[in-house]
């Protein structure tokens, strides 16, 4: 079959089409979005829920876990941002953002209603094919669970397909965990194991302390057909992959994230480069075995 | 090649080209009155002269992909009844003009086809680009003489094509022999063919002569093959990364003058409170923010290792994705770096460096 060029089948979701969504076949140009809902995960991050303006894209709009939206806020030019919705759950998209520069700053100043710019889906997402039917390990730090909370939910709403669920997040301080909501719905659901750890507790805080590299020790797993996938600071993903290592685990049984400035999504511009790669379209999915030097994370 | 040949009579070449201006826009390289050789619009061939004896300072580059230009303009608005903010988006493509670009070198030439790669053969197309690049005519030149720090030999990019102009021309003393390439060259030909006369065996032979001459009047000696190799099998040394990184001032020039560095930055200028513009300029993966993350994560150590990715993406990593390097030895970074952080540098520091170790393990 012949497909036009630029459109891909979504394995995962049959006879929908992972398309760009571009205006007018100009891949920089962005299409309107409006805020439905922001929802304030703590003190540094929100997520908006997010609406295409153009209702038709609504309908057409489709992604995989792990995949990126560039977000456009007015006189902030453009940033990447991590889907944290499932495309399982269609009509809206979450993006969830951390308070850390200018455009990201802007961003939690936005109000509901208000409008931003969006281009995408972009990148490879996380291989949700290869992972039916293994046992899934989620190792979050911080931020790094927005594309996580995309793959849980996706697993969770296609849960026969998938094996046992397990969640392992950490976070510096108990004030910075973020998805409080969906932590309460995965740990209720009683099908997912939701372990939580903080570097640093504090006088309200009752759950454990200590890196998340500790909880390892507190769950099962097999390292041979067990899938681990890993998403947070690059330290943070550095002790983690040495540790599951340690445990047994292949190196293609590993799947972590790259983070880098990007300008294009598309390949272009440079920016995200990281060997003869670049992670807007080669990654920023990666596999343990596409990443022998742990030193680029 | 079985594309036909054709003699081109020296005294015709102005009138050729007046034709051509007629329906196109006509660039070719001016030489100013500063002394410098740059690719110019023609707007008149009586008041402007030609200049192909000196390599043009820049490349074509600027012509597809401006230093600055415009993707899109942008406006805000409040919704009336809720005070919503509205955020519209209006796309500004770049003009699609008939172009004749005349006197390009064999290695700007061959950048341009390498710059189509990347702007409009990988996932995307690059609408900009490509909106400036359709209906371009291409009168390339061979170089029966190249330039001082010229070693396109060693990258196979020139000095003479076998692909890819539209018209070649040699120079061939008193007349001009004409090689056709691509369709849009042929159609000139065959439009204007008073111009044009069928090639000879003895103008063939005097070409074939003239090229063979020209491939052995370099004087720089540049092992690109080998470097190629030496990447190829074991990283660069860290020892000549650092040296070099450290002597590089920050400047971008390297990247700016080359005519296949594409790198490229978006921002938004904002214009007043309710507008702005989203522009496209130049970048190069040397500047230490390049790599720069909000929140302070650098992924390149710019002290040591700032040149590694400008010399690898030529040297290795376009070998293994296109089957090439994308360094077309056109020399200019030469001239252009005060800090000697050049190709050839590069090149010749990782040649040295692999024999000695080839040495040392004997």
């Amino acid at each position: 079959m012949t497909q036009r060029k630029g459109l891909r089948r979504n394995p995962s979701l049959p006879g929908r089409l992972i398309q760009p969504i571009m205006g007018g076949g100009n891949a920089y140009l962005p299409r309107q979005a409006y805020i439905k809902r922001i929802i304030k995960e703590n003190s540094t991050v929100k997520t908006l829920e997010c609406v295409f303006e153009d209702e038709i894209f609504n309908t057409d709009f489709t992604y995989l876990p792990g995949q990126f939206m560039m977000l456009s806020v007015p006189h902030c030019g453009e940033a990447p941002i991590s889907l944290s919705s499932s495309p399982t759950q269609p009509g809206s998209f979450d993006l969830s953002i951390r308070k850390a520069g200018k455009l990201t700053g802007a961003v939690h100043d936005l109000r509901t209603g208000d409008m931003v710019g969006v281009r995408g889906p972009y990148g490879r997402p996380f291989p949700m094919d290869d992972l039916r039917g293994h046992n899934l390990l989620f190792v979050a730090g911080g931020i790094g669970m927005a594309p996580l909370r995309s793959a849980i939910r996706f697993c969770l709403d296609k849960a026969e397909d998938y094996g046992d669920i397990t969640v392992l997040y950490g976070c510096k301080h108990p004030h910075e965990i973020c998805f409080n909501s969906d932590l309460a719905g995965w740990r209720q659901s009683g099908l997912v194991r939701c372990l939580l750890t903080v570097d640093e507790g504090n006088r309200d805080w009752d759950g454990r302390v200590g890196l998340v590299t500790g909880l390892l020790d507190e769950v099962d797993l097999d390292g041979a057909n067990d899938k681990a996938i890993v998403c947070g600071p690059g330290v943070m993903i550095r002790f983690v992959l040495q540790r599951l290592e340690a445990m047994g685990f292949h190196d293609t049984n590993m799947i972590t994230t790259l983070e880098r400035h990007m300008k294009c999504g598309i390949g272009i511009c440079g920016h995200c480069h990281f060997e003869g790669k670049m992670v807007c379209t080669d990654g920023p999915i990666f596999t343990r075995a596409e990443l022998p030097d742990l030193e680029v994370l | 090649m079985n594309n036909k040949t054709f003699v081109l009579k020296k005294d015709h070449l102005i009138p050729l080209l007046r034709k051509l201006a007629k329906t196109n826009r006509l660039v070719a390289p001016i030489r100013n009155e500063y002394g410098d050789t740059i690719f110019s619009h023609i707007t008149s061939l009586d008041d402007m002269e030609i200049d192909l004896d000196h390599q043009p300072q820049g490349s074509l580059k600027p012509w597809f992909f401006p230093q600055t230009e415009t993707l899109c303009r942008y406006t805000l608005d409040r919704e009336p009844k809720s005070g919503a903010q509205e955020y519209g988006f209006h796309v500004q493509l770049p003009k699609n003009r008939p172009t004749v670009y005349f006197g390009v070198r064999s290695c700007d030439m061959f950048a341009v086809m390498y710059t189509d790669m990347v702007f409009l053969h990988g996932d995307e197309r690059d609408a900009y680009y490509e909106r400036r690049r359709d209906h371009a005519i291409f009168v390339t030149l061979g170089c029966n003489t190249p330039f001082p720090n010229c070693f396109c030999n060693a990258t196979r990019s020139g000095p003479f094509l076998e692909a890819g102009f539209d018209l070649q021309l040699t120079d061939l003393g008193d007349r001009w022999f004409v090689e056709t390439g691509r369709a849009r060259g042929i159609k000139v030909t065959e439009e204007w063919p008073a111009f044009f006369a069928l090639a000879t065996e003895a103008d063939k032979r005097a070409q074939f002569q003239a090229e063979l001459e020209a491939r052995g009047l370099f004087t720089r000696l540049v092992h690109v093959d080998l470097a190629v190799k030496l990447l190829a099998e074991s990283k660069a040394p860290e020892a000549i990364v650092t040296e070099l990184s450290r002597r590089c001032q920050d400047c971008g020039g390297c990247a700016y003058i080359c005519p296949t560095c594409t790198c490229f930055n978006i921002v938004d200028q904002p214009l007043d409170a309710d507008s702005g513009e989203r522009i496209r300029l130049w970048d190069a993966c040397t500047f230490s923010g390049f790599t720069l993350m909000a929140g302070g994560h650098n992924s390149v150590d710019g002290d040591t290792r700032k040149i590694l990715r400008r010399f690898m993406h030529k040297l290795k990593y376009d070998v293994d994705k296109h089957g090439r390097t994308s360094c077309v030895g056109c020399g200019r970074c030469v001239d252009m770096c005060f800090g000697g952080v050049d190709i050839i540098r590069f090149i010749n520091r990782i040649c040295e460096e692999g024999e000695n170790g080839g040495e040392t393990d004997k």
